[in-house]
């Protein structure tokens, strides 16, 4: 693709004669440079899991944060420039708390989902006595993972705006070993703890450090618990029962 | 004067006026009962005969809505307006409890210029009960099992106290306790036409109509409306929640 | 960071949102202009040159409305040849009564109203119930500024066939009915009113529905004290919106020379 790179690529809100923002494919490509991120739905829950790349021996593993909560009900998972998804998990929060103040219900995981999406155009120069926007397209795609009226859901995200429904689904570096592994193992009456260890099996996978309680993270959303990121406790037990 | 200075009389506009008439909800099992009268009045006078004060929001919800007039029409508007953009952003109908908080917040958004109007909610929760909610002009509101509103809720309300909640009953002895909330529709139904022709008896300004919005749970048996004449209001979800009308004549003096 | 999508990439400045589609509350904005003359505007208080009651009924043929000719300045039968029935396209009359510059203001906020509509020509045309719905929302947002419009205004009207009848006042109240009177006629000429339409609202001819209009016109002459004999009837129908010439009615007032004091003493 970079054969047809032009002047069209520089103005992110300027159509190529072929009808291509090439800011908005940029930065889907970066989420391909970012650590793979794991998404599983089952029957009773989602379960989320990212690779955390320990750079550095002197890194504390436990500050990269990837996976973070919405709601009591919602998870999220990222991969990309992860600074760029607190903007989008600010809103996301927030379109999540005004909802249960205003109707006094759990929002739906299809319309938080459509909230963040939302955000993401509003790049580009804005007119005249408007608010000022973004300068650039977020470069972060989310796994959103929550549970509503009806049941257990996985979306995913990407700069475009666009968001799809899953059953599985791995992005970032490792995606394409990681999602035709999980289109080989998934099947749907998965229960969690299953999904828990194919989401690890996918991980380390496509890792290239060996797989340990450090450098990966798993969160759910159950219908008994809603959203949680394993304890370590709990990561180690998963990790061991693989 | 007797003092010696001349003040201006102050004029001051007031936004509000009051249009009489009265609301009432009785909540059952399966089913809710939302009625009020078609009259509408300012002072002395029958401004007309027929002011629909019950409106239909959702299959299973409806609202009425008494006090200022302008402010229930604007509110009802606003209200509908809310519960289709929610519709298309959640791709649902809203469900009675949303409404009703969302009653609570579009009325304390205008705690400081009120609009003058009790509301009554009634209608099916998600899990298949008959509710009411009742809230005052500024959003407080709760859930009951009845409640009247507007001109003759003072002549209203201790009689629905005494037949729906049961006050000053005691049950016979080794009788089951008494529940509210639990009446038959065959029950509850005189006792919201009693508690108009009533209402009409005692106060100017009830009379002429009533509009009973009769909302049942998905499934329930409608046989009990048919000798009402009542009258199915479509629904847009079928075999869901139904909503019926039935309508009786009013002492018109 | 603005949380709520409806207020993003929206221009400041809120004279520019003509919808005013703010869903959630209404929104601090920046930049607002702060008019500096804002104390010493003078809002409405009181109605200065006043019209006293409308009267309208309806009949098999549409509707018909009246309203006599005087505006009054206090207690000053200041202007005796003022029509107070106004037509609105094709289809509508309203009769006002109240402060009578306000009224005209109306008159041209209408009037622009029906031109653009004309010169849109998008193949639909308002009618009765249209104008009915505009004025009550233009009444009551004036209302909610605290600045009204100091009026009680009856729309009428006849389109498709079916007849139109509503009442809309300063505090945006509204409502419909087969008979409908503002002011004094609300209370000396609806009894009336009513007791002659309801129920034969599609069996009166013409002539009936006239005769029961200046009946209620010369009892309001007699007892109104702010009313004029001389006023207009007007009609819309399938013919259309018809205001005719000025009339009156023929009073008796032998009667008086008897009365001393207060009530008919000897």
């Amino acid at each position: 693709m970079f054969l047809t790179r032009s002047e069209y690529d520089r103005g992110v809100n300027t159509f190529s004669p072929e009808g291509r923002l090439f800011q908005v494919e940029y930065a889907i490509e970066a989420i391909k440079l970012g650590s793979t991120t794991v998404g599983i739905r089952t029957p009773t829950g989602v379960v989320l899991g990212v690779e955390k790349r320990v750079q550095s021996p002197l890194l504390e593993s436990s500050s990269i944060e990837k996976i973070m909560e919405i709601d009591t009900h919602l998870g999220c998972a990222m991969s990309g420039l992860t600074a760029d998804a607190r903007t989008m998990i600010d809103h996301a929060r927030v379109t999540s708390q005004n909802h249960a103040f205003t109707f006094d219900e759990k929002i739906k995981v299809e319309s938080v989902t459509q909230a963040v999406c939302d955000l993401a155009l509003r790049f580009g120069e804005s007119m005249e006595n408007e608010d000022a926007m973004m300068s650039r397209p977020f470069g972060v795609a989310l796994l959103i993972a929550g549970i509503d009226e009806l049941g257990p859901q996985l979306y995913h995200t990407d700069p475009s705006g666009t968001f799809v429904k899953y059953e599985a689904k791995a992005i970032g570096s490792g995606s394409e070993a990681a999602q035709a592994e999980l289109q080989d193992k998934y099947h749907k009456s998965m229960e969690i703890k299953d999904a828990q260890i194919l989401t690890l099996r996918v991980l380390k996978q496509v890792m290239e450090e060996k797989l340990d309680q450090h450098n990966v993270q798993l969160a759910q959303v159950t219908v008994e618990r809603g959203f949680e990121i394993l304890s370590d406790a709990q990561l180690k037990e998963a990790i061991d029962a693989m | 004067m007797a003092d010696g200075h001349q003040h201006p009389i102050e004029h001051r506009f007031n936004p509000y006026a009051e249009n009489g008439g009265t609301v009432l909800a009785i909540a059952g099992a399966d089913f809710a009962v939302i009625a009020g009268d078609t009259r509408q009045t300012e002072g002395y006078s029958i401004q007309t005969r027929y002011a629909p004060k019950v409106f239909k929001l959702t299959d299973r919800a409806v609202l009425a809505v008494n006090g200022f007039q302008a402010d229930c029409s604007e509110f009802v508007k606003r209200v509908m307006q809310r519960i289709e953009w929610y519709r298309h952003a959640h791709s649902k109908q809203m469900p009675l409890k949303a409404i009703a908080r969302m009653i609570q917040t579009m009325l304390y958004g205008k705690r400081f210029f009120p609009y003058y109007t009790y509301n009554i909610l009634g209608g099916i929760e998600e899990d298949g009960t008959g509710a009411v909610y009742s809230f005052d002009p500024v959003g407080s509101y709760e859930r009951e099992a009845c409640r009247a509103a507007g001109a003759a809720s003072s002549l209203i309300q201790p009689f629905l106290d005494n037949q729906i909640y049961f006050k000053n009953q005691t049950p016979a002895p080794g009788a089951a306790p008494f529940v509210p909330g639990n009446l038959p529709i065959d029950v509850v139904l005189p006792i919201v036409i009693d508690s108009f022709t009533s209402a009409t008896e005692r106060h100017i300004e009830v009379g002429d109509g009533l509009e009973m919005f009769v909302v049942v749970a998905k499934g329930r048996d409608v046989s009990q409306l048919a000798s009402l004449n009542a009258e199915e209001i479509p629904a847009t979800n079928p075999g869901e929640e139904r909503v019926f009308i039935v309508r009786r004549e009013l002492k018109k003096d | 960071m603005d949380h709520f999508p409806l207020s993003w990439g929206r221009p400041r400045n809120e004279a520019v949102d003509l919808y005013s589609t703010y869903p959630i509350h209404e929104r601090q904005r920046h930049g607002q202009q702060h008019d500096a003359f804002a104390e010493g505007v003078q809002r409405t208080q009181q109605p200065l040159v006043t019209g006293t009651s409308v009267l309208a009924l309806k009949y098999k043929d549409g509707i018909m409305m009246a309203a006599d000719c005087l505006a009054s300045y206090g207690s000053l039968a200041r202007f005796k040849d003022i029509t107070r029935l106004h037509a609105v396209g094709q289809y509508t009359l309203i009769g006002a009564g109240g402060d009578m510059s306000d009224f005209q203001y109306l008159q041209h906020l209408l009037n622009d109203l029906m031109i653009d509509e004309y010169t849109s020509d998008d193949g639909h045309k308002l009618g009765p119930d249209e104008i009915y719905h505009y004025l009550s929302q233009v009444m009551y947002a004036r209302r909610t500024k605290m600045n009204p419009l100091w009026n009680t205004m009856l729309v009428g009207g006849f389109k498709d066939g079916q007849s139109f009848m509503g009442y809309v006042d300063l505090l945006g109240t509204t409502y419909t009915a087969s008979t409908l009177a503002s002011g004094y006629g609300a209370y000396i000429a609806q009894p009336l009113l009513r007791k002659a339409v309801e129920g034969r609202e599609t069996t009166l001819t013409e002539e009936q529905a006239r005769a029961i209009i200046q009946e209620c016109m010369k009892v309001l002459f007699y007892r109104d004290a702010r009313s004029l004999n001389k006023y207009q009837i007007a009609t819309v129908t399938e013919r259309g919106v018809e205001i005719g010439d000025a009339i009156s009615s023929d009073t008796e007032w032998a009667f008086a020379e008897k009365i001393a004091g207060y009530g008919g003493q000897p």
